[in-house]
């Protein structure tokens, strides 16, 4: 049977476009190969998080507006046996629970406070459990908790259960005593109530947000100056007029990456600009004017925000520019940039994951330190030695993806190569078995 | 008296991906002097090209020596390249500054500043008649006024070497004339002209010497009454011709 003739094309087109090792990447390699290891590597780092969340203990306050008899019920079963503790006793286990009790009247509004004091720098308490008067009508038992950080949210879901667990006991003992059907009893109404200002909410979702438009604004904006910069220039026939230039090749590489840093800084600023300028009217539309959260972009963590910002760009850039140099023509460049934009874009989602903290080991690994550093700068968590460690990795990598740009670009081979590198071929040149010389 | 271009035992070797080794430079002797044109003459892949990368400092020789007014060029050719001015098809100018911009990026990075910068800009736009389009972007001009352009950068900071190569490829007649007559116009200022071409009628008009490379290998150099007179060949052609065979033999 013959075919019709766009039948005869488009298989033509279709094999010489899957001869294309580009888009056989794309096609066949990316799905079945890179995005499930990378899901299985989320997955372990959530399991790793996951230990990590178990292995962490929590301090809850305890108060009451009546202190009764009950609260020392209420502690021991909320901080007593095992993977709890009640006023400072020692815990062990998993899962652990401090409680300290206070045995002194406060009221609601004393207990946020109480909730909000810090010692020694750090908030005293992941989570205050206040208990109303229970003569006052619609009596209840509130959790008091800051949703912004990942530590009170797990003091939450630690007390939430074991409270249900007390109210059900009492329930059941009150029902005895009573001799009443339990159901009918409602001994304690919890409750959970935030007692992050608006404001700090806004800070946590930006800081969810942030981090990773960071990463992709950066790769994005130097992804084309690179390409132009070192591909287009072989293909513009400039290179060799570059190579007269009376200045060293180092400096002319250097000049390069500087020039696609910049630009990429700039995508950075004004992406952010505008995102400040569009994020509250934004989220007043998608939540119909019922937002939870005041979305002001901080200027003070965003200047905290600027150095890491401009290393991280010199990094993309320098790394973005040594790999554009291997290709020959401008498209060539943009193909062999593809893959290597997701080198930062999807550990950069390993750095969102709820609970993932900058810790001085993350500070050490690329990309997801920044994510990290961005994430605490934005809610203004002061982890100044964990800070420094990721500037320091920072200026490390970024330098030595600058030597690496320049000890590539520098070569002959590569400057002036009429034809995109093989990775073979690459290889064959970094190994230095080339007899060229 | 120190030649301002000299090499010795020139060798260029490299590896290309689908013909292997490649010996493009096989010991190239060669020396020309203040004041004169020479012509390399050779066909397509001869290594003219190769030869005339490795003076600029374009490319490093895989052994030999090659020298710009005495300045080794594998030892210092950051003042190789201060003291030459180098043209070929593949020394584009780029494509979004404008023909003035362009110059004044070069006298800059040649180390010009204020009024001296402006002096240099001003002599070459007003040489080679850049004025009218000086404001204009180089992917914006004709062919003619880019190679203009072209020459204008390359001579921009008074070089006493030019190397030139295959100047006049893919220019019409005028623009051709304009180049020829420019060369001359440097040998008479006292420039070292070196250029390669395949155009023999080119080579007899300009060329004090003439070197003859096929293969890597200078076969024979000298004004055209020296090869003549080696060969016994009336015209150029019939000289290249004998020098190959004989060379084959």
């Amino acid at each position: 049977m013959r075919l019709p003739p766009s039948f005869i094309v488009a298989h033509k087109e279709l094999l010489s476009s899957l001869r294309d090792r580009q888009t056989a990447l794309y096609t066949f390699v990316l799905p079945l190969v890179l995005y499930p290891g990378v899901f299985w590597l989320m997955v372990q780092g959530m399991l790793v998080l996951q230990g990590q969340r178990e292995h962490t203990a929590v301090r809850v306050g305890l108060t009451a507006e009546v202190p009764a008899e009950l609260d020392a019920e209420l502690a021991q079963a909320l901080g007593g046996g095992r993977g709890g503790s009640v006023d400072g006793a020692r815990p062990e286990g998993i899962d652990i629970l401090e409680v300290e009790r206070d045995p002194s009247p406060r009221s609601l509004e004393e207990a946020r406070s109480w909730a909000r004091e810090e010692k020694e720098g750090q908030p005293r308490f992941d989570a205050v459990l206040h208990r109303d008067d229970p003569a006052a009508p619609e009596a209840h038992t509130q959790v008091l908790y800051d949703s912004s950080r990942s530590r009170s949210e797990l003091a939450r879901d630690r007390l939430l259960p074991r409270l249900e667990a007390f109210v059900e006991r009492l329930r059941v003992r009150a029902a005895r005593e009573r001799d009443v059907d339990p159901r009918r009893l409602q001994p304690l109404r919890i409750e959970e109530a935030p007692i992050t200002p608006r404001r700090d909410i806004g800070a946590l979702i930006l800081s969810s947000i942030l981090p990773i438009l960071l990463v992709v604004m950066a790769v994005m904006g130097a992804f084309f100056p690179a390409v132009d910069l070192a591909a287009g220039e072989k293909e513009r026939r400039t290179a060799e007029t570059t190579l007269l230039l009376p200045l060293p090749r180092s400096t002319v590489l250097h000049g390069k990456i500087l020039a696609v840093t910049s630009t990429a800084v700039v995508a950075v600023a004004l992406n952010l600009f505008a995102i400040g300028l569009s994020a509250e009217h934004l989220m007043s539309m998608l939540t119909g004017g019922a937002a939870q959260a005041s979305f002001e972009l901080p200027l003070l963590a965003l200047l905290a925000v600027a150095p890491l910002a401009i290393l991280f760009a010199f990094f993309v850039s320098a790394v973005l520019t040594a790999v554009a140099g291997l290709a020959a023509t401008f498209k060539e460049g943009q193909a062999l940039l593809g893959p290597v934009q997701m080198v930062f874009i999807l550990p950069a989602m390993i750095g969102v994951i709820p609970g993932l903290v900058l810790s001085p080991g993350w500070a050490l690994v690329p990309v997801v330190n920044v994510v990290l550093a961005f994430r605490s700068l934005l809610r203004g968590e002061p982890l100044y030695l964990e800070y420094a460690l990721c500037s320091a990795a920072l200026l490390v990598y970024a330098l030595a993806a600058v030597r690496a740009a320049v000890w590539i670009l520098s070569r002959e081979e590569v400057a002036l190569a009429g034809a995109t590198l093989s990775p073979r071929r690459l290889f064959t040149l970094l190994r230095g078995r080339d007899s060229r010389s | 008296m120190i030649p301002a271009i000299e090499t010795r035992a020139l060798r260029k070797t490299f590896q290309d991906p689908e013909r292997g080794r490649v010996e493009a430079v096989r010991g190239l002797d060669l020396q020309c002097h203040r004041g004169e044109i020479f012509g390399l003459l050779g066909p397509n892949g001869a290594g003219k090209t190769t030869t005339l990368r490795i003076l600029a400092g374009i490319l490093g020789a895989t052994s030999g020596e090659a020298r710009i007014d005495g300045v080794d060029v594998t030892v210092d050719s950051l003042e190789v390249r201060r003291r030459i001015g180098f043209l070929s098809a593949n020394t584009g100018l780029y494509p979004r500054l404008t023909a003035r911009e362009t110059l004044e990026y070069f006298a800059r990075l040649h180390g010009l500043e204020g009024e001296a910068l402006t002096r240099a800009v001003e002599k070459v736009i007003a040489a080679f008649d850049i004025a009218p389009f000086q404001d204009g972007r180089c992917e914006g001009l004709s062919t003619g006024q880019r190679q203009r352009v072209s020459i204008a950068r390359a001579v921009l900071h008074d070089p006493p070497v030019l190397i030139l190569d295959e100047p006049t490829t893919g220019l019409d007649i005028l623009a051709s004339s304009d180049m020829i007559d420019f060369i001359e116009s440097r040998r008479a200022e006292g420039t070292c002209v070196l250029f390669s071409t395949h155009i023999l009628s080119e080579a007899e008009r300009l060329c004090d010497r003439i070197g003859i490379i096929h293969q890597g290998r200078m076969l024979a150099a000298g004004s055209l009454a020296e090869l003549r007179e080696r060969t016994g060949a009336e015209w150029l052609e019939e000289v290249f011709r004998r020098l190959v065979e004989e060379a084959a033999a």
